[in-house]
């Protein structure tokens, strides 16, 4: 492991990310929550700062795990079909450090755009008069670390699967695991104790991206902070999650043929 | 392109942009099927009027998370009926019920029910959970600038219009049905055929208020309103949904009960008459019908 060959590598992913112009895309997407606040605003509905609160934080989810995937997905294949992947690999560095180099320059992308986001959501939400609250600030953090996992897992796919399945597979398994869960958790009363291990095994493989969502709780009024003990296992989950995902890829990237 | 066909598009778009009023009664047909699935049955209705049924029935679907703080609640499943589980019954010394009759519980299940462990530990902190059973409801006055919104986006949403004047009703100010009319009025000017909102101004004027200086109920402006919602319903008996004939009967009670404190007896007899025809053996229309043919019976004998 190469530590000194990540910044460079996770440079040439911001810069590859400047551009093909994503974070225009983003300042877009900002624009339009502005947009459509200010109309909220103009129009003039009293007493919306829950739901506008509510829609910035299913905005800033949506668009984030979008930008996430779409990012982490096309990393590696482009290497390989732009044949940009030959001089790297020329380097004295691993594949193991490529692809982590490459995954932390997806997250820096990521965490860009989600702060940049975050910064118009926090425009929008003046209109409304909200202020800024310690469980906000925990949601940010939490979400900061579920997008980790996302890209991890994305990135992942793309070495088993072609850039288009791989992204739709992290479509499904991002917004899809919290429904499959809820399913699980719902039959899981009328199964067995073998059926009961295999739910846990599934639960366990499925990445739990609905755990770095304190949307919930950051909507609505009366709700305490989140424990620090739960920050503290959803790094500790995020980083072992993420690390799994790297090895998983690892393991077929170092025999691949290119 | 060639500017004759630009031309010649444009004016196309112009003239079917001023034969759109013909469109009206199919996308928004005299008597409209009221609830999500308002605009689902008609092919005719437009995309835009889709997406606005979307947004309203979204609306509507978060005015349920604002009631109970933001802790999701779905629908008890039949198994979990079947196997005892305990639903979120809301506390016993609430005096206005706004759950239904379904049992309910959290969406995110409770530590005993849940088999995910620390996961399960992990989200019921970061979720907004809180054990549900006997829960109280916060006002539900914080969902009413929902209401506003919705009816905004979608006009034609009545489930939007009645339920909102439901909610300034809940507030049991001295204004609150004055303000009540005031919002439904707006729903009637986009919907001027529906029932629900013509039942629901006059159950307006028909509850009362017990407040110092507020009206009591008033029949008389009931009474227009409860006759109109009638006759646009008997007119439409055929294309009126399941809630909208429902709606009809109640308005038919409530027509008894304004004709008999006005003493119109006759109206009343008829209405009865009419009930029973319509809506079958019903018995608030067998009484109706009893005492208007007594109070009849009684009248003529004075007039002999």
């Amino acid at each position: 492991m190469k530590f000194t060959s990540y910044k460079p590598l996770a440079r040439s992913v911001l810069l590859e990310s400047l551009r093909r112009k994503d974070l225009w895309v983003v300042a877009i997407l900002g624009f339009l929550i502005i947009l459509c606040a200010g109309t909220l605003g103009f129009f003039g509905f009293d007493g919306l700062e829950i739901f506008a609160k509510d829609l910035a934080v299913t905005v800033l989810g949506l668009f984030s795990t979008i930008i996430a995937i779409l990012t982490s997905c096309r990393l590696i294949p482009d290497e390989i079909k732009n044949r940009t992947l030959y001089p790297l690999l020329a380097r004295p560095i691993t594949r193991f450090d490529l692809l982590v180099g490459k995954l932390m320059g997806a997250v820096i992308v990521t965490w860009i755009s989600f702060l940049l986001l975050c910064a118009l959501t926090t425009v929008a939400l003046t209109i409304f008069h909200v202020q800024p609250t310690l469980l906000m600030a925990q949601y940010v953090f939490a979400k900061m670390i579920g997008l980790v996992v996302v890209c991890a897992l994305s990135m992942t796919l793309s070495i088993y699967l072609t850039p288009n399945a791989a992204a739709t597979m992290a479509f499904i398994l991002a917004f899809g695991t919290p429904m499959i869960v809820r399913g699980l958790v719902m039959s899981a009363t009328s199964v067995g104790p073998v059926g009961k291990f295999i739910y846990s095994v599934v639960n366990g493989v499925l990445p739990q991206v609905q755990l770095f969502d304190i949307g919930g709780r950051a909507v609505y009024p009366n709700w305490a902070p989140v424990p620090l003990w739960v920050i503290g296992f959803l790094i500790a989950y995020g980083l072992t999650y993420s690390i799994a995902m790297l090895l998983a890829g690892w393991l077929k990237f170092r025999k691949q043929a290119i | 392109m060639k500017p004759w066909i630009a031309a010649g598009s444009i004016a196309g778009a112009i003239i079917v942009g001023t034969q759109g009023q013909q469109v009206s009664p199919i996308v928004n047909p005299p008597v409209r099927i009221v609830g999500l699935e308002a605009q689902d049955t008609h092919a005719a209705a437009s995309l835009l009027g889709q997406f606005r049924t979307s947004i309203s029935g979204f609306l509507y679907l978060r005015s349920d998370l604002y009631v109970h703080g933001g802790v999701e609640m779905r629908p008890m499943t039949k198994d979990e009926e079947r196997r005892g589980k305990q639903d979120a019954k809301q506390a016993h010394d609430e005096e206005v019920k706004l759950d239904g009759d379904e049992p309910i519980v959290t969406v995110v299940p409770s530590e005993r029910e849940d088999f995910r462990g620390i996961f399960g530990d992990v989200e019921r902190e970061v979720a907004s959970y809180k054990p549900m059973e006997g829960h109280h409801h916060e006002s539900p006055t914080k969902a009413l600038p929902l209401f506003s919104l919705m009816t905004w986006a979608d006009p034609q949403f009545i489930d939007g219009w009645t339920s909102g004047a439901q909610i300034i009703l809940w507030e049991n100010k001295r204004e609150s049905t004055d303000v009540a009319v005031s919002f439904l009025q707006r729903g009637l000017d986009q919907n001027p055929e529906s029932i629900d909102i013509l039942s629901e101004i006059a159950y307006c004027y028909l509850r009362g208020s017990t407040l110092p200086g507020a009206p009591g109920r008033q029949y008389e402006k009931a009474l227009p309103l409860l006759e109109r919602a009638k006759k646009i319903g008997f007119n439409n008996l055929k294309a009126l949904s399941q809630k909208e004939f429902e709606s009809l009967e109640e308005n038919c009670r409530r027509l008894s009960i304004c004709y008999r404190e006005l003493h119109k007896f006759e109206e009343m007899k008829a209405n009865a008459e009419d009930g029973l025809r319509i809506f079958g053996d019903d018995a608030s229309f067998r009484t109706a019908l009893a005492d208007a043919t007594k109070a009849l019976g009684i009248q003529t004998k004075q007039k002999i």
